[in-house]
């Protein structure tokens, strides 16, 4: 049986300026499957409906996923062997649905006297209308016997499996300039995305977030540290969503102020299972950190004059 | 904090939501998890070939120390300041393994011997100038501040070594600026490690040294560690190369400014100290 839960919270450099949180998350929980997704609007000026499309992202998202589960014996049958291709199938879909849902919206919502008064002429008639609108999109799906995910620009996706290892199964790639994010909006977004798909270990937990939870963090090892906490305590998952909520609030007023947004889906059979496991990971994880510390500050050159 | 507030992203915190969510809860799980302010990484970069060797190198070691706790108060606000020293004579070494918190940081006194390393230098910086590498931290909220100081003309190919920095893209977006230390030290080339003349001044003396140290350190981390990207006339982001091209112009215009401030007539290095 799965559960989940998902949230967005308002950055406090929003909040000083009153502007809107552009972020926006959900998950769905059905007898077959979990799918935990977030977005993340763009927010700069030519993006000035980020907002709505960040929820475009996940309910296309959510929409998606469900029509592929149409046939829920039927999928989990054939997905394994042509994942692939169905997880390719999957993105463009979601492109799509995403670009009907921004086609309905501005027809009708045309832009405004207000938001064209931001822009010369010029500069208005070379914005597409998909760029309004621009967003990033991370969804991660637990099936029963298998695990995916996909993303496209930033953001995070962590699984939790039953080795009790928490990991980033898709990388931060480096190569993508630094202030170039891949998007919703971009012509060929289809083409941009991550993904991976994993049936060999059984997942326990599976976390999306916007990037303003990961630069709340220090280090990668706390960041995954956090969702190892977590997944530890989802045996009381109420109180766990109650201690999460909070966290994120803290996190967004006094880590990089950004709106945050974190979505998770779990295998309540399964924390229950290895919940020992957990909580003996947590305890290891937290000797490793005192040990890193420990390090950091007794190595390297010391000469004295 | 009660469930409806928490519900609605969009209520501002009063004080005592602000309480509540700073108080500390044995039940909560979560509740020691840290959370990072906004980082900056500072990095050094500094010259102890033999020519920098005595009153040089003893005033320098003098006023970075002297320099953390300034660092420390510029930081305590809201961004946690990250220091790095990576130094140069025959060899380049950094002084600690990784970036350090200026809360942790402890200054090694330093000793001046060999040649002028600066393109290995600038290599070294190049290479370390990573997400893999110094600029790991995911709370990493702004471009590293770069400052070099030296007392004479490198030994080696700097222009190779300055090429595969210019290559780096966290080089191009840092606030970049140098301390020729002495009357050897050339302003040109610090010039072409900066980008600007601007950002370039000379010390001749040890009291100059210490006020240029200071005004330099102190100035380009204000600077560096402040927010820009929601500054603009109508409330949306700047880009990257907006905020990164006015912080640098606003770093020369303060530093020739202060600098100006800080004339003395105490005894020039070159001339027996």
């Amino acid at each position: 049986m799965f559960n989940g839960f998902s949230r967005s919270v308002r950055g406090a450099s929003h909040e000083a300026r009153d502007l809107v949180c552009q972020d926006s998350s959900a998950h769905k929980v059905t007898e077959y499957y979990a799918v935990a997704v977030v977005a993340d609007g763009h927010g700069s000026k030519k993006h000035f409906r980020s907002n709505v499309g960040s929820r475009f992202a996940v309910e296309s998202t959510v929409e998606t996923i469900d029509r592929f589960y149409q046939d829920p014996e039927e999928f989990e049958k054939s997905f394994p062997e042509r994942h692939k291709a169905v997880i390719k199938n999957i993105e463009k879909q979601i492109i799509t649905t995403w670009n009907a849902k921004v086609t309905e919206h501005i027809t009708a919502n045309p832009v405004t006297p207000e938001e064209k008064s931001k822009f010369t002429d010029e500069e208005f008639a070379a914005i597409n209308v998909e760029s309004y609108y621009g967003t990033t999109l991370i969804a991660a799906v637990a099936g029963r016997g298998f695990c995916f995910g996909l993303m496209i620009g930033d953001g995070n996706l962590v699984a939790v499996f039953d080795d009790g290892e928490a990991v980033l199964p898709m990388e931060y790639d480096e190569s993508a300039p630094a202030n170039v994010t891949a998007s919703m909006c971009n012509a060929n977004a289809a083409s941009m995305f991550n993904s991976f798909y994993r049936d060999k270990k059984k997942v326990l937990a599976m976390f999306t977030s916007t990037d303003g939870l990961y630069t709340s963090f220090g280090s990668d090892y706390d960041f995954l540290d956090f969702h190892t906490i977590i997944a530890s305590n989802l045996v009381k998952a109420e109180a766990m969503e109650a201690s999460v909520y909070k966290n994120l609030e803290k996190r967004s007023h006094f880590g990089t102020e950004d709106d945050i947004s974190l979505s998770c889906v779990f295998d309540v059979e399964g924390v229950a299972e290895n919940n020992e496991l957990l909580l003996k990971k947590v305890a290891e994880n937290k000797e490793k950190a005192a040990k890193r510390r420990k390090e950091l500050l007794t190595t390297g050159l010391k000469t004295e004059d | 904090m009660n469930k409806e507030n928490m519900n609605d992203a969009k209520q501002a915190l009063d004080d005592t939501q602000l309480d509540n969510l700073l108080d500390f809860d044995d039940d909560d799980p979560l509740g020691a998890t840290g959370v990072s302010r906004k980082s900056l990484v500072i990095f050094f970069l500094i010259d102890t070939s033999g020519s920098m060797k005595g009153t040089k190198m003893g005033e320098l070691n003098t006023v970075m120390e002297e320099l953390i706790p300034e660092i420390r108060r510029v930081g305590e606000a809201d961004t946690d300041v990250k220091v790095a020293v990576l130094t140069f004579s025959t060899d380049v070494r950094w002084m600690y393994s990784a970036p350090i918190s200026i809360e942790d940081f402890e200054w090694a006194r330093l000793r001046a011997d060999g040649v002028t390393s600066m393109g290995a230098a600038f290599k070294e910086l190049s290479v370390r100038m990573s997400r893999n590498s110094f600029l790991n931290s995911p709370s990493l909220s702004f471009a590293p501040v770069i400052f070099l100081m030296t007392d004479g003309y490198p030994s080696d190919d700097y222009k190779k070594g300055l090429a595969a920095l210019q290559a780096n893209s966290w080089y191009k977006f840092g606030l970049k600026a140098a301390l020729g230390i002495g009357q050897e030290a050339n302003d040109d080339m610090l010039a072409e490690f900066t980008g600007s003349k601007d950002t370039v001044v000379h010390a001749y003396s040890g009291e100059q040294l210490a006020n240029m140290i200071k005004i330099i350190a102190v100035t380009a981390s204000q600077i560096g560690s402040k927010s820009m990207t929601l500054s603009d006339e109508t409330n949306h982001e700047l880009s990257e190369e907006d905020v990164s091209a006015a912080k640098q112009k606003l770093l020369g215009q303060q530093i020739q400014e202060l600098v100006g401030q800080n004339g003395t007539d105490d005894v020039p290095f070159d001339s027996g100290w």
